[in-house]
């Protein structure tokens, strides 16, 4: 059964030119199309996640070259199938949104299962070669993706996004290099112990890891190379903010956190602390900047798309605590992350859809009394966002903040909780607009919301209140994996 | 190793009374919210919800009373946590008081919404109905983890309730309460990561967790500080009372039932979890904090009732009158004494009856003469007489009189106060007693002893900071300074008198009168026969328990 996880890679991503081609001969088929093969391999993924669940990971050679240097080897464990299916649920929720929310065409569509595509071979891949690769499709197709809108602007953004972008790939492919150089390999399970060989001090393994996480903190939108993203999400169609937004930056620091505890171990955290350390202050960094980029904003994709790289800084921050709690907690604000801010997304397009293309907080005054159902979502999914209970946000916060108590870090716990008002008081604004002053707008096109756009937000907004009452499941779920990073 | 504590206080018994309260309440909102257009049946579901969750807490009393525990139990929240509802002695006490006095809340509310015709009612009766869900899970939440969950959610609850009405001064409370009671709630969640951190649990244990007793004192400390702290803002504790006035802009019985009842004594109930349930009141007196706390409960006490006096606005002096009153409470758990414990928590639900009266009289003066100010109540005692004399009983409770609730928990805490061997105490109630006679007695003085054409001046109110008597005074007997023309309120009183009711009974709607009436009932017989009603065997079975735990004295 191992090639099923090649299958769930291979799926969207051969299948990546069908509506491309189609487009001889029929118009509009992409959506359907695309929707078919997520769907396939959403069901695919649920199955293989049964069998990990029931027999442990899974390690598969593609094509079953077994070459070291050649091969393309693959590796499914819960952690992985855990970011792999909510990918794919973000991606599903996301077609829903486009089917009527745009953009159409079957060039779109192609581009949206290579992005797919990418995104589940970051998941999965066993390589740090392969991950390059992925990273890249992902990368690029989304640059393609970007300048889909019908805005102007949006070529300038793609034009900035793929500059930006191709040097954190160029940073990161250098790390590889030299991780190369040192040992011979580039397989993440003999890496682990080759880099043990070479010594954790040696420079050059050393310099490999700050390349490869530089690499990785642009993709991330980590402050202080967080620049592309304000343009990219501004002028991005809604559906592919939705996905640069809530899955890019995850699948990049689930890469970061393959790199940091399956390549490089906690050992190397151990025997260099400043790695940590380091770690450490830009997630801090990134929460804080993160959160009062977004307070300053009036545009609710920036005020998003800044409160995404405040979110990962808090992820960042719960992988460099390194203690099982805090990382599980890092993976499960990942998730929930995930959920809320692509409904949210989502919920921004809707309310442009519908209200007239409307985008600050000036114009979102009273659409509760128009809307009850978008306005209700919004105030839940806020509610998510900024980390209150019952929801996931909140138990995400609970884990780091005890992990860092843990540590003995209550200083970084005080200034996990402590972001949390800062992230109400960039989304209690919209809120309190939505609910609190009259309706001045005009409520433009009623009939452009599906049924089953509003079916997936409150969906989301749903999913953000029972994860935070099912974290423990999660938490056994995820038990054994957490632990493998921690003592692979 | 907690269970065998957990056990001593009586059986637990499988049941899901507990959890039941919050699937009515969640089910009533979405039933109010989908009859919006149909007020006669949203209202009714209201009611129906409200009467339902009180016969289920009631159904529990008698159990609990025999020393029983309800526990609804649904596994874990997060690893080391429960997901569970417990129906004990403490949470039944706050409980039955804020379930009791929803019926009679939503009974009034439609009297109040429809009289005063409010807009957005179906919001204000869907979230009215959600807070006391959320009051209902505080009482019966087990750990601090659950406590802290359903705190947030009746923050979030209630802020709807005071931006209710949508005007730029009601958005500013509502930031200003939603900023205050997120900070508390943080401060909370600190507290409780400490303590799961110290002990591996954040249990509610009766008389305190064991490890807590012998671990490091300044962490512990730090714990109790942050937890404290994080409630007292809710129980607007000075320094942390301010929102307290300022969400007075919600409609009254919001100001009522929540910022007198629900809300503000979740704060006080969660100073009361902490210091019986967390860390018992042994160890918080060998940290030397029940000092600190009581400290700032009877500054509390005591500047607040000066603040109250120099308000004309009568919600805002009833709102200072709160904050005294809730650190009587917040006074009786830290002193640490038996009786002093008894008394905080009798106080609970004495000061719920009397406030909640006042208030509702309050609301009952706004929709029917559209009073708000004190100067405007010249002579209105006999344009409402049922109503007035409801106020005056629930303010002599509030001052302490005897034979009205106040005094009976006033008794306690004095009595406490004396055995902690704290003389100080006697003395900051007495005096406390007398501010309150002090800002109170000038309404009922105005309401049943002056007329429009002949009044008094009021130098505390009137003159500058001090009471020195103003210059001049004006005809209708007002003040000079023109501070209340911002206020938009016309002529009040009228300047030929206020007519008396049409007849017994008929000074305003049915629907206000009998809920505020029952609450006086209440005030009355819990002054007269407090030992034959619930509350006191409840409080008695509470601080047996605190005391006699491992943490107790």
């Amino acid at each position: 059964m191992e090639w099923l996880i090649g299958a769930i890679i291979l799926l969207p991503l051969i299948t990546a030119v069908v509506p491309v081609v189609a487009s001889l001969r029929w118009d509009n088929v992409g959506w359907h199309f695309a929707t078919a093969v997520l769907l396939a391999t959403f069901g695919l993924s649920v199955w293989v996640t049964r069998i990990i669940v029931s027999s442990g990971p899974i390690t598969h050679v593609l094509g079953g070259v077994t070459q070291p240097w050649y091969g393309v080897e693959l590796y499914a464990d819960e952690f992985s199938m855990f970011v792999l299916l909510m990918t794919l649920i973000v991606c599903l929720g996301v077609l829903v949104y486009t089917r009527v929310g745009g953009p159409r065409g079957n060039a779109f569509y192609g581009g949206f299962l290579l992005l797919t595509g990418g995104m589940l071979g970051v998941t999965l891949t066993a390589d740090l070669f392969n991950l390059y690769v992925f990273l890249e499709i992902m990368a690029i197709s989304s640059y393609a993706l970007v300048s889909a809108a019908k805005y102007r602007w949006s070529t300038y953004a793609a034009f900035k996004y793929l500059l930006v972008g191709t040097a954190g790939a160029g940073f990161y492919l250098f790390g590889v290099a030299l991780v190369l150089a040192a040992t011979g390999t580039l397989n993440m399970q003999d890496l682990s112990v080759r880099l043990a060989e070479v010594g954790y001090t040696d420079p050059t393994v050393v310099a490999a890891f700050a390349l490869m996480a530089v690499g990785l903190a642009i993709k991330i939108a980590l402050f202080p190379v967080h620049t592309w993203l304000a343009d990219a999400h501004a002028s991005a169609p809604d559906g592919i903010s939705a996905v640069i937004s809530a899955l890019v930056p995850a699948v990049a620091v689930y890469a970061f956190a393959r790199i940091i505890y399956t390549v490089y171990t906690v050992d190397f955290l151990t025997t260099n602390p400043d790695v940590g350390t380091m770690l450490l202050v830009a997630g801090l960094l990134s929460l804080f900047m993160g959160s009062t980029f977004a307070i300053l904003q009036d545009h609710i994709k920036l005020v998003l798309a800044y409160s995404t790289v405040s979110q990962f800084g808090l992820v960042l921050i719960g992988l460099s605590i390194a203690n099982e709690t805090a990382i599980f907690g890092s993976v499960l604000h990942m998730f929930g992350h995930g959920i809320v801010k692509a409904s949210l997304f989502l919920l921004a397009g809707m309310i442009a859809l519908r209200f007239g293309g409307i985008r600050h907080i000036q114009e979102y005054g009273g659409l509760a009394k128009k809307a009850p159902v978008m306005a209700g979502s919004f105030g839940v999914l806020g509610i998510a966002m900024i980390g209150l209970p019952p929801t996931v946000g909140f138990v995400g916060k609970w884990y780091i903040a005890l992990g860092a108590f843990e540590e003995g870090m209550w200083l970084v716990s005080a200034l996990v909780l402590g972001s949390t008002l800062l992230s109400a008081a960039y989304i209690l604004p919209f809120v309190n607009r939505i609910y609190f002053y009259p309706f001045r707008g005009t409520d433009a096109d009623p009939a452009s919301i599906t049924r089953g756009m509003l079916a997936s937000i409150v969906i989301g907004a749903a999913l953000a209140i029972v994860l935070g009452f099912a974290s423990a499941e999660i938490h056994t779920y995820l038990e054994s994996a957490v632990r493998t990073l921690l003592e692979p | 190793m907690i269970e065998p504590i957990l056990a001593s206080t009586g059986g637990e018994v499988p049941s899901m009374r507990p959890a039941a309260v919050l699937v009515v309440s969640l089910l009533a909102v979405a039933l109010i919210i989908a009859s919006h257009a149909r007020p006669n049946v949203r209202e009714a579901w209201s009611i129906l919800a409200a009467l339902v969750n009180f016969g289920i807490v009631a159904s529990m009393a008698p159990g609990v009373l025999e020393g029983t525990v309800y526990v609804a139990s649904f596994g874990e929240i997060v690893p080391g946590v429960e997901l569970a509802l417990r129906a004990d002695a403490l949470g039944m006490l706050f409980a039955v008081v804020a379930s009791g006095l929803y019926v009679l809340t939503a009974v009034y509310s439609i009297g109040y919404m429809r009289g005063h015709d409010e807009p957005y009612q179906t919001r204000f009766f869907a979230m009215l109905c959600a807070s006391v869900g959320a009051a209902l899970g505080i009482a019966f939440a087990p750990n601090l983890l659950l406590f802290l969950v359903f705190y947030e959610v009746l923050t979030i609850a209630t802020y709807p309730l005071v931006a209710h009405d949508e005007s730029e001064e009601a958005r500013v409370s509502g930031y200003k309460y939603l900023t205050y009671a997120f900070s508390g709630g943080l401060a909370v969640f600190g507290g409780m990561l400490a303590v799961f951190w110290l002990t591996g649990t954040v249990d509610f244990t009766r008389g305190g967790i064991t490890e807590l007793a012998t671990a490091d004192p300044w962490a512990t400390g730090a714990a109790f500080v942050a937890l404290v702290a994080g409630f007292s803002v809710k129980a607007a504790v000075m320094p942390l009372h301010s929102w307290l006035p300022s969400a007075m802009v919600a409609p009254t019985p919001v100001s009522g039932l929540l910022h007198a009842v629900a809300v503000v004594k979740a704060g006080a109930f969660g100073v009361a979890r902490t210091v019986i349930d967390v860390f018992g009141p042994g160890v918080v007196g060998d940290l030397g904090l029940g000092v600190v706390l009581a400290a700032f409960a009877g500054a509390t006490i005591l500047i607040s009732s000066l603040f109250a006096l120099r308000q004309d606005n009568l919600k805002a002096r009833l709102a200072y009158s709160t904050i005294a009153q809730l650190s009587y409470i917040v006074f009786g758990l830290a002193l640490l004494e038996s009786a002093a414990l008894t008394g905080g928590l009798l106080h609970i639900p004495a000061h719920a009856f009397a406030k909640l009266t006042l208030f509702l009289c309050a609301g009952a003066l706004y929709v029917q003469l559209h009073i708000k100010y004190i100067s405007e109540m010249a002579g209105v005692g006999r344009r409402m007489p049922v109503t007035m004399g409801a106020f005056t009983v629930a303010s002599l409770s509030m001052a302490g009189i005897p034979l009205l609730a106040g005094f009976v928990s006033k008794w306690h805490l004095i009595v406490g106060g004396a055995q902690a061997g704290q003389l100080l105490v006697p003395v900051v109630l007495v005096a406390s007693g007398a501010l309150n006679v002090g800002y109170f007695w000038p309404i009922i003085y105005t309401a049943f002893f002056e007329r429009a054409d002949d009044r008094e001046r009021k130098p505390v109110l009137d003159g500058p900071l001090g009471g020195a008597p103003v210059e001049e005074v004006r005809s209708d007997g007002g003040s000079t300074d023109d501070s209340h023309d911002d206020h938009g309120h016309h002529d009040l009183p009228p300047s030929d008198g206020w007519d008396r009711p049409a007849g017994p009974l008929k000074e305003t709607t049915l629907l206000m009168l009998v809920p505020l009436m029952s609450t006086t009932a209440l005030v009355v017989l819990f002054g007269i026969v407090p030992d034959y009603m619930f509350f006191f065997d409840l409080v008695e079975l509470i601080v047996e328990g605190a005391t006699e735990g491992v943490n107790g004295q």
